[in-house]
C-alpha cells in the first residue's frame, strides 16, 4: 500500500514537472551589433531583430528572445570574447567576418553541418555559393549568412558630362577605365597642379579579382601571387598610377566631384543614393554605379562580403537556437524585410530576384539608373568570396606593403612576384 | 605501528599538497579569466588560448567535484579488501584524474604521482610486480594521451601567464614548476617512507618468529618437566598409598600376628579373635590398595558403566580420526573386574590406534563374544595389513597386560589387520590357566 503512494506521488511529481517544463519558458540570447557592418549610418539599428522577435516568439510561445542594445560593432568583437570567457556567451549571435575563423578553430561555434542534413525545411540552394561558404571554416558550415555586400565602381556622371565621356557599360574593360582615366586626369583651373582625377582608392586587390586572380589555396597553405594576372593586374595599376604624376588623390578630391570613380559597396550606394544622405553628400554631382571594370583576362568580379550568424556550440537550445538561426538568415520574410531595412542585400536568391527587389533597385526613377541595368543576381553568383583563413590578414598585410613597394618603383616589378609568393608561402607554413 | 603513521601522514601531506596546488592553479586561472574581461582583452586572450575557455564558476566547481571525488574514490581504493573491487576503484581513480587534469587545462600533471602513490600504498610484492609495470606504462601512456586527445581543445598554463607582462610571466611559471618540483621532492619522500615502512614490517615479522619460536621451544620443554613432575607426583601419591594402606595395613597385620605367635598357646581362643581382627585390616587393606589403583583408571571407566565407556571412547575416537568403528557384541559378562575391564578397554583402545596408524584404516569392526568362561575379542580393520608383524611397543604391553590375566593375543593380516584377544573369566578358569602352564 505504502509502495502504491509512493509510486503515485511520483508520478504526480514527474507529471508537475513535466507541465511546468512544458509551460516554463525558455530564453534565447541573441548578440547583435548596434548599426550596420558596413561602415555606413544606418537609422533603425534593431528594425530587423526586432521584427524576428516579435515572429519567433509567436510561432514559439514559450521562447522568449533576448539582446543586448547598445553594443558598437567597433566593442562587439571584445564583447562576445568576454562573454565567452565568462560562459555567458548568447546562442545566437552575429560574427564578424575578421572573428569567424578564430571561433570555429576554436571550437566555440555550432557545427551546423548535421542541421542542414536534417532539417527538411531547409535548402543551401537559396544562398548564393560565395555567400552560403562565407560560413564554413575547413568545409564544414559553423555559419549562415544574413546579409552580403557587393563592391560596384561609383561613377561621377556630372564629371564624365563635363568631359564629355559617356557614362561607361556594365561590361566595360580596364582598357575604357584606363582610357577614361587618361582623358579626365588634367589641369582644370591651369594653376599647374593637375587637380581633375580618374580614379580613387582603387586597390590592387579589385583589380586583380577582376582579372581572375585567386591570391589563395582554399586551405590557406600557399599563395599564387606569381601568378601571370597577377603580374597583369599590377602592370595596369602602375600604367593607372602613372596618369597622376606625383600627385595624390585626396578623400576631399572625391567629396567635392573632381574624381571620376571610386569602387563603392552596395550598401554605400543604399545609404547615400536616397534622402536624406543625398543631400548630405556627393550633392554637388550627379552619380551613379557601375561594376567594376573587367581585367583582360578576367570579368566584371568583385568581392562579396556577407555578415554571419552563428550558434554557440555550448548553448543548451540546440534546436531552437538552429530554428532562430533560420529565422534570421533563411526566412523569406525576415529576408524581405533585409531587402527594406539594411543597406545590405539579402542573402535568399529569391528575394534578390522578386519584383520588390528589383524596384527597390530602381527606386531613382527620374534618372536612368546604372545599377537598375546591373543583374544583382547574377554579380552576385559570380563574385569572390574573401579569404578568412587564419594568417590571412598579416600574409595580406605583408603582400600590401610589398606590393605597394612594387606600386611606387621602390622595388622593381622584375621577379618581385615570385619572391613575394616565396616569403608569403613560408609564413603560411607556419 | 609508529612508522606505519607516519607513511599514512605523508600520504595525507601529499594529498594536501596536492588539493593545495589545485586550488592555486584553479584560482589563478579564474582570476585571469576575470582581470583579462576587465582589462578588455578577451578577444586576443581567445586568439591565443586556441579553445573556448570555461566560466570561473564552472572550473572552480567542477575541479573542486573531481578532486573531492578523486580523494573518496582513493580512500576507498585503499579500504578496499576485494580484489576485483580495488581494481575498479582503482580505473575509476586514473578517469577521474584524466577528467582533472582535462579541468585544469593539463596545467599540472602531479595527480598522476597521486595516481601512483595510491597503487604504491596496495603494492604487495611478488607477482604484483608486473602488474605495477603495467600500470605505470599504463598511467604513462594515459597522460600523454590526455595530452594528445586535449591538445586542440585546451588553453595552455602559458596563455593564461601570458596575460600578464614578462616579469611577472616568468614568476607565475617559476611557481608553477616550483609546484611540481616540491610534488616529485614530496612523492619520492613518501616512497622512501613507504619502502622502509615495508622493510621494518618485515623485519618486526622476522623478530616476532623468532620470539614464537622461541616461546614453543620453552613451552615445550615445561611439557616434558610437567610430564615428569606428574610421574614423580604419581609415584609419590602410589609410595604415599602404599605406605598409608598397605604399609599401615601389613605393619598392623605384622603386628596383630606377632601377638598371636605369643597367644596362640596361651588364649587360642583370644588369637582366633585376633586372627578375625587381622583379616579384616587385611581385607581393609585390599579394599584401600583398590581405591587407591581406581584413581588411576581412565576418566570414562570412572564415569560410565563399562559397556558405554567403551562405546564413548570409540566413538570418540572416530570422530576425531574419521575411521567407521563398528560393533557387534554377541555377549557379554556382566560382572567384570575392574581390572579386567582396564585391559580389555587398553586392548580396544590400542588396536584401534595402531588400526589408524599403523595400517591407515577406514573401517574397523569390533566383535565381542564368548561363554561363561571366557570372553573373546576380535578387532578387525581394512587398512593395509602387513606380510611380517614386527611386534613393537603397543602390541607387547597388550600382551603383557593379558598375560596378567593370563589371556591370549593373537594377531594376523589377512584383508587388513585382525586382533583377536582372549580373557578368562572365573576364578576356576583362571587358576585352571595356571596351573596348565
Amino acid at each position: 500500500m505504502r509502495r502504491k503512494i509512493l509510486a503515485a506521488i511520483i508520478v504526480a511529481a514527474i507529471t508537475f514537472a513535466a507541465i511546468y517544463q512544458a509551460q516554463s519558458q525558455t530564453t534565447l540570447t541573441v548578440g547583435i551589433f548596434a548599426g550596420s557592418n558596413w561602415n555606413v549610418p544606418q537609422g533603425e539599428t534593431y528594425a530587423i531583430i526586432d521584427e524576428v522577435r516579435k515572429n519567433f516568439e509567436a510561432e514559439n510561445p514559450n521562447v522568449k528572445i533576448k539582446y543586448i542594445s547598445g553594443i558598437k560593432k567597433e566593442d562587439y568583437s571584445e564583447w562576445l570574447a568576454e562573454q565567452f570567457l565568462d560562459g555567458s556567451e548568447p546562442d545566437v549571435f552575429f560574427i564578424l567576418a575578421d572573428d569567424f575563423n578564430m571561433y570555429a578553430s576554436i571550437g566555440a561555434l555550432m557545427n551546423l553541418e548535421s542541421f542542414i542534413a536534417e532539417d527538411k525545411n531547409f535548402s543551401t540552394d537559396v544562398y548564393y555559393p560565395s555567400a552560403f561558404n562565407f560560413g564554413k571554416y575547413e568545409n564544414i558550415s559553423y555559419a549562415l549568412p544574413a546579409e552580403s555586400n557587393l563592391t560596384f565602381m561609383f561613377v561621377n556622371k556630372t564629371l564624365l558630362a563635363k568631359e564629355g565621356i559617356a557614362l561607361p557599360k556594365n561590361n566595360w574593360t580596364w582598357k575604357d577605365f584606363l582610357e577614361i582615366c587618361r582623358k579626365v586626369t588634367r589641369d582644370t583651373d591651369g594653376d599647374g597642379i593637375v587637380n581633375q582625377f580618374g580614379y580613387y582608392d582603387y586597390s590592387w586587390q579589385q583589380a586583380a579579382i577582376s582579372n581572375g586572380v585567386k591570391f589563395f589555396r582554399d586551405d590557406g597553405r600557399t599563395s599564387y601571387f606569381a601568378d601571370s594576372r597577377m603580374e597583369e593586374a599590377i602592370k595596369f595599376l602602375m600604367e593607372l598610377r602613372s596618369l597622376n604624376g606625383n600627385f595624390e588623390v585626396t578623400p576631399k578630391d572625391f567629396d567635392v566631384g573632381r574624381v571620376a570613380f571610386r569602387p563603392f559597396t552596395f550598401a554605400q550606394y543604399r545609404t547615400y543614393k536616397p534622402y536624406p544622405w543625398k543631400i548630405k553628400k556627393y550633392s554637388s554631382f550627379e552619380w551613379d554605379c557601375v561594376k567594376m571594370p573587367a581585367g583582360s583576362s578576367g570579368g566584371n568580379i568583385s568581392a562579396m562580403d556577407s555578415l554571419l550568424v552563428a550558434i554557440s556550440s555550448r548553448t543548451r537550445n540546440k534546436d531552437l537556437a538552429w530554428a532562430l538561426l533560420k529565422k534570421i538568415c533563411y526566412d523569406k520574410t525576415t529576408q524581405q524585410l533585409i531587402l527594406k531595412k539594411s543597406q545590405a542585400l539579402p542573402v535568399r536568391r529569391d528575394v534578390i530576384t522578386s519584383v520588390e527587389a528589383q524596384e527597390f533597385f530602381s527606386w531613382d526613377s527620374n534618372e536612368t539608373a546604372a545599377i537598375a541595368t546591373i543583374d544583382i543576381s547574377s554579380a552576385m553568383d559570380k563574385a569572390i568570396m574573401p579569404f578568412k583563413f587564419k594568417n590571412y590578414n598579416s600574409a595580406m598585410l605583408y603582400a600590401d606593403t610589398e606590393i605597394h613597394k612594387i606600386l611606387t618603383g621602390i622595388i622593381p616589378l622584375n621577379n618581385a612576384l615570385n619572391k613575394l609568393q616565396k616569403e608569403i608561402n613560408a609564413q603560411l607554413q607556419h | 605501528m609508529q612508522k606505519f603513521s607516519n607513511v599514512k601522514e605523508m600520504h595525507r601531506l601529499l594529498y594536501g599538497y596536492n588539493g593545495f596546488v589545485i586550488f592555486v592553479l584553479m584560482a589563478f586561472m579564474c582570476l585571469t579569466q576575470e582581470r583579462i574581461n576587465q582589462a578588455m582583452t578577451a578577444r586576443a586572450f581567445l586568439e591565443s588560448a586556441g579553445a573556448v575557455p570555461q566560466s570561473s564558476v564552472v572550473i572552480f566547481f567542477t575541479t573542486t567535484a573531481a578532486f573531492l571525488l578523486f580523494i573518496l574514490v582513493g580512500h576507498f581504493y585503499r579500504k578496499s579488501q576485494r580484489r576485483h573491487v580495488r581494481y575498479l576503484l582503482f580505473a575509476a581513480e586514473i578517469v577521474i584524474c584524466m577528467f582533472l587534469m582535462r579541468f585544469l587545462n593539463l596545467s599540472y600533471d602531479g595527480v598522476v604521482l597521486l595516481v601512483v602513490a595510491d597503487l604504491m600504498y596496495k603494492y604487495e610484492g611478488h607477482r604484483q610486480e608486473y602488474t605495477l609495470l603495467v600500470a605505470m606504462i599504463c598511467l604513462y601512456f594515459i597522460a600523454n594521451y590526455n595530452m594528445a586527445i586535449f591538445q586542440t581543445k585546451i588553453i595552455s598554463f602559458e596563455a593564461y601567464a601570458s596575460y600578464y607582462n614578462a616579469d611577472a610571466k616568468a614568476v607565475i611559471l617559476a611557481i608553477k614548476n616550483t609546484f611540481y618540483s616540491l610534488n616529485i621532492v614530496c612523492f619520492v619522500f613518501y616512497l622512501v617512507l613507504l619502502v622502509k615502512n615495508k622493510h621494518e614490517e618485515k623485519e618486526r615479522i622476522r623478530l616476532l618468529n623468532e620470539k614464537l619460536e622461541e616461546a614453543n621451544q620453552r613451552l615445550r620443554a615445561y611439557a616434558i618437566e610437567v610430564a615428569q613432575m606428574a610421574e614423580t607426583r604419581e609415584r609419590n601419591r602410589l609410595a604415599r598409598e602404599i605406605h598409608d594402606t598397605l604399609g599401615h595395613a601389613l605393619t598392623g597385620i605384622a603386628a596383630g600376628l606377632d601377638a598371636c605367635i605369643m597367644t596362640l598357646e596361651i588364649a587360642p581362643e583370644v588369637t582366633k579373635q585376633q586372627l578375625n581382627k587381622i583379616r579384616d585390616a587385611a581385607k581393609k587393606g585390599i579394599t584401600d590398595v583398590r581405591r587407591s589403583v581406581k584413581k588411576l583408571r581412565p576418566d570414562d571407566l570412572e564415569r560410565l558403566p563399562f559397556q558405554e565407556a567403551l562405546m564413548e571412547m570409540t566413538r570418540n575416537y572416530s570422530e576425531s580420526s574419521g575411521m567407521e568403528i563398528t560393533f557387534d557384541i554377541f555377549s557379554w559378562s556382566d560382572n567384570l573386574r575392574q581390572d579386567q575391564e582396564d585391559v580389555i578397554y587398553r586392548v580396544l583402545q590400542e588396536s584401534i590406534t595402531n588400526a589408524k596408524r599403523h595400517g591407515h584404516a577406514t573401517k574397523v569392526k569390533i566383535t565381542i563374544g564368548g561363554n561363561e568362561k571366557y570372553l573373546l575379542i576380535v578387532i578387525a580393520d581394512n587398512g593395509e595389513g602387513c606380510d611380517k608383524v614386527k611386534q613393537g611397543f603397543g602390541l607387547k604391553h597388550m600382551r603383557e597386560r593379558l598375560e596378567l590375566l593370563h589371556g591370549t593375543i593373537h594377531y594376523w593380516s589377512d584383508e587388513g589387520f585382525i586382533v583377536e584377544a582372549m580373557i578368562p573369566l572365573n576364578g576356576d578358569a583362571y587358576y585352571g590357566k595356571n596351573s596348565d602352564s
